[in-house]
């Protein structure tokens, strides 16, 4: 347990194939790290929702994405924060499709919504989503 | 935890009590059974999502594009959903306002 005393750094990455079904695997090395780092539920399932959504938005149910074999790379750290990127090669649209389920809804509503202090970079090597968390 | 799906017919509606997990990966089996549902002329549907344990931005999009397929034919679509975590993912998306959350199957039915 880290709170408290003396505080070591975590650091776990973890790279997946470009696969749905591996996501949940990413959720729960996520919520793994976070409960190292507090033992807030709340703090624990929202780590855990936010990184899966960030890395299922590189795992890309998106059309744009297809053909991308670049595998999904996702680190974390646990220092003074959690700080979490979730890395790929694609580009990720910033706007929804018009024919999308999800049409009218900011697509990042939900990543945003959760987390403070969010970015996303986008580079010819392709998108990184980093998000940080102070400890609970 | 996979997705599971049992549908009944009830007081004229159909109901769907989902478990496990809507995500990325199990989201278009939801999908998949709703529009199964609604070619089969079930237009009002109550999802009970009591039994969820995760839902993301992908599960989201298929109860919206659920409740424009249900719409289309002048039907309706209700939640039931009382867990805290899964209601913050409503609001936050701004999803609270556009669906009837209920908080029990009776209460969902009740509603006329």
């Amino acid at each position: 347990m880290l709170s408290g005393g003396a505080r070591t750094t975590t650091g776990i990455s973890v790279t997946i194939v470009r696969d749905p079904a591996l996501v949940r695997t990413v959720r729960l090395v996520a919520a793994a790290v976070a409960r190292r780092g507090s033992r807030d539920e709340e703090f624990v399932e929202e780590v855990r929702l936010a990184v899966g959504e960030a890395c299922a938005l590189l795992v890309g149910a998106d059309a744009s994405l297809a053909g991308v074999a670049d595998p999904v790379e996702v680190s974390m750290r646990l220092e003074d924060r959690l700080r979490v990127v979730v890395r790929s090669g694609g580009t990720v649209p910033a706007e929804d499709e018009p024919t999308s389920d999800i049409d009218g809804i900011e697509p990042w509503a939900l990543l945003r919504g959760l987390i403070s202090d969010f970015s996303v970079q986008r580079d010819v090597d392709g998108t990184a989503l980093s998000m940080s968390w102070p400890l609970r | 935890m996979d997705l599971s799906l049992e549908t009944r017919q009830e007081d004229g509606y159909t109901i769907i009590e989902v478990g496990g997990e809507i995500d990325v990966y199990t989201a278009p089996k939801l999908r998949d059974k709703i529009t199964e549902l609604v070619g089969n002329g079930d237009y009002n549907l109550v999802i009970d999502m009591e039994k969820v344990d995760f839902l993301d931005s992908t599960g989201l999009g298929v109860l919206v594009g659920g409740l424009k397929k249900v719409r289309a034919h002048d039907g309706s679509m209700r939640l039931i959903c009382n867990q805290e975590r899964l209601l913050k993912i409503f609001r936050i998306t701004g999803l609270a306002k556009v669906f009837a959350i209920h908080g029990s199957q009776a209460d969902a039915l009740a509603e006329r």
